[in-house]
């Protein structure tokens, strides 16, 4: 059974039990006030939903049932006939199989005969008189079968809404925690920090539990691009194999619900841009069929959803020109730029590789959406590729988006948070490591230059001035070791000069809100537990601004 | 732009399987209404290009829900969604201005094949 068809069975076993349920309920009613027209009329409506539901699952016995039972109260409904006489313990019997059948269905029973009901139910239909065929219950049977009807469902369906404010609710608890955790320990009670440990340990195995009901399978998104990938193949006259793996990864459901469309447009850009059509395919000594794989994975506490074709890959010159003729930046610039920092021009605002503009990508939105997708999310979008080989567009995605790990760095004596997922390395350099080139502060690190910048500058310069050149002059000839944080964002890679690193913790960030939610080096804002207020550095922010304003 | 669609249905499990049909076709499911009253207000709301209505609901019938919807929004776009057996009401439902039915249980194929003609005139899904 695909996780569609189990989503599917989940869904209707849960609602024919609740219309088994609602059906005896009133079943009842109208027993006691057979001109009960508000149950009759739930009473038809109920037997057509399930007929057709039992329909569509291919449950053709069922569906017979209830379509009998429907065409029976539409009878009574238009007084064809009463709800009296032999009608009202068959049509009681009737929905008990009902019962049973949909029960079958969840435990994977052999189906119930239905036979003689069935035939006693057109009887009735006919306005023929039934034929008693069971025999009479015994007391046992009377009495498991009393006990079934009040078996209530194991599933349980939850509105997101509810989920999203318990798991905010479960934040605010975090907070606290770690307060009392503070306190206690400032406080040095003994059987105090002995509670404030085991709080910890129980709220953190609630925070757990309350971010493990939000996630579902990857496959509820994944398994929708199978028919994407055909309607777009078809327009683009080209061949695509497409895999899917790892549809069981398990995901918060509204990241998954956030990155949607950044991950169908990077799936029809594969196929459209990508993948070659079937003769350039073929001369280049490929399957005609293009390869496309689009797989989700877990990597430590992140989730990668990757999405991998066997095209044509980049053409890393030709991003390189249009770039250049776009007016992003200038030949020389461009020049300097190694593979990966070219890549990332993919993704910049305006940046669109279509020569011509086909009917399903291209139109002017280039990848940049998907980056401001992924960055709202506190996720890495990475590229890689080889000319003539294809392309692996990888979404790094944080499982919850409730709580982050975060790295606590201190400035002016105060506290940042920055997100984990940006964070490089954490380097402490001497200053016969830093070199100054161009105007710019370097250091290096695995034959890479990173340009390092005082956090201070970014976080205080104010207009659109470029950054102060700086000289080797400006380190004091004493300063003993720079602690140093990298950070990375879009495969560039920056340092940034602090005062000191404080610790590795787990943040609950709450987004700021107006008129502070325009200052967009914050990501938001979090509470330590010596309840002092710490915001978190948006990286991607703070690298923007640092391309734009670097000398 | 995506053609904007809003479900009428009172079941869930078949809101969700014209859902994923839908939304495996390209078009957005811009909303789920389960009875009358929440219908004439999501189509106010969110004023869909296309509406798949039920002909039997909890506190109203889809007649009546379509007669609102057309009063409400006379070019509402509006497809009745049946069972086998109910010509009658399909029938007043077309005099009424519904454009199209789809019979339950539905096939896909049938149901983009219907809607996508509905839609017709102003552009293709995708």
């Amino acid at each position: 059974m695909t996780a569609r068809e189990q989503e599917y069975r989940e869904l209707f076993m849960a609602e024919a039990l609740e219309y088994y349920d609602a059906m005896s309920r009133h079943l009842s009613e109208l027993e006691r006030n057979p001109q009960d027209v508000a149950a009759l009329n739930e009473l038809f409506r109920l037997m057509h939903n399930l007929k057709a539901n039992a329909r569509a699952m291919g449950f053709v016995d069922m569906g017979e049932v209830a379509h009998k039972m429907e065409t029976l109260f539409g009878q009574i409904r238009s007084n064809e006939r009463t709800f009296t006489g032999s009608l009202v313990p068959l049509t009681f019997r009737a929905v008990d199989i009902l019962g049973n059948m949909i029960r079958a269905v969840g435990s994977g029973q052999e189906a119930v005969d239905a036979k003689s009901l069935l035939e006693n139910l057109e009887h009735l239909i006919k306005g023929e008189e039934i034929v008693e065929t069971s025999a009479p219950q015994t007391e046992d049977e009377a009495e498991s079968d009393a006990a079934r009807k009040l078996e209530l469902s194991d599933l349980v369906y939850i509105p997101v809404k509810k989920l999203d404010n318990l798991l905010n609710l479960v934040g605010e608890l975090v907070i606290d925690r770690d307060r009392i955790l503070t306190l206690a320990a400032e406080l040095g009670h003994p059987a105090l920090q002995a509670t404030a440990r085991h709080l910890f340990r129980i709220s953190d195995d609630l925070q757990y539990s309350v971010m493990d009901v939000r996630l579902v399978g990857a496959g509820v998104l994944l398994n929708k691009f199978p028919r994407v990938v055909r309607d777009v193949a078809a327009a683009e006259n080209k061949q695509v194999e497409l895999t899917l793996a790892g549809q069981d990864v398990q995901i918060d459901r509204n990241v998954l619900q956030l990155i949607t469309d950044a991950l169908l447009h990077i799936v029809r850009n594969a196929v459209s841009h990508g993948l070659e059509d079937p003769a350039a395919r073929q001369a280049a000594g490929k399957p005609a069929a293009g390869k496309l794989l689009i797989t989700a994975l877990t990597e430590r506490d992140d989730v990668l959803i990757q999405v991998q074709d066997d095209g044509r890959g980049i053409n890393t010159e030709a991003v390189r020109r249009k770039a250049v003729r776009q007016g992003m930046l200038t030949a020389d610039a461009a020049a300097a730029l190694d593979e990966q920092e070219v890549w990332a021009l993919l993704f910049e605002p305006g940046f669109s590789m279509a020569e011509q503009i086909t009917d399903i990508s291209g139109r002017g939105v280039g990848l940049d959406v998907v980056k401001l997708a992924i960055d709202s999310l506190g996720g890495r979008l990475r590229v890689n590729s080889e000319l003539g080989k294809g392309t692996t567009f990888t979404l790094v995605l944080p499982t919850s988006i409730a709580v982050k790990g975060a790295l606590l760095i201190e400035l002016d004596e105060r506290a940042y948070a920055v997100p984990l997922l940006h964070t490089d390395t954490v380097l402490a350099l001497p200053n016969d490591q830093i070199f100054a080139v161009g105007g710019l502060l370097m250091t290096r690190i695995q034959d890479e230059n990173i340009p390092l910048v005082p956090l201070q500058q970014l976080l205080y310069s104010e207009g659109d001035e470029p950054l102060p050149r700086a000289t080797r002059a400006d380190l004091p000839p004493d300063a003993g070791l720079h602690q140093i944080l990298v950070v990375s964002y879009n495969n560039r890679r920056l340092g940034l000069l602090i005062d000191r690193f404080l610790r590795q913790q787990n943040i609950v960030v709450k987004s700021l809100s107006k008129p502070l939610d325009t200052i967009d080096l914050f990501g938001g804002v979090t509470l330590l537990g010596n309840g002092q207020l710490c915001l978190v550095l948006d990286v991607p922010a703070l690298t923007r601004l640092f391309l734009a304003k670097r000398p | 732009m995506n053609k904007r669609i809003l479900i009428v249905d009172d079941s869930f499990y078949m809101r969700t399987m014209l859902k994923n049909m839908l939304t495996d076709a390209g078009y957005d499911v811009v909303g789920e209404a389960a009875n009358g009253q929440q219908a004439l207000e999501m189509a106010v709301a969110t004023n869909p290009d296309l509406i798949t209505l039920d002909v039997i609901l909890p506190d109203n019938t889809g007649l009546d829900v379509l007669k609102g919807i057309r009063q409400q929004q006379p070019d509402a776009k509006v497809v009745m969604c049946s069972a086998v057996g109910q010509e009658t009401i399909v029938n007043e439902a077309i005099e009424n201005g519904a454009l199209a039915y789809i019979v339950k249980p539905f096939s896909e194929e049938r149901v983009l094949e219907i809607v996508g003609s509905a839609l017709q005139g102003d552009g293709s899904p995708a």
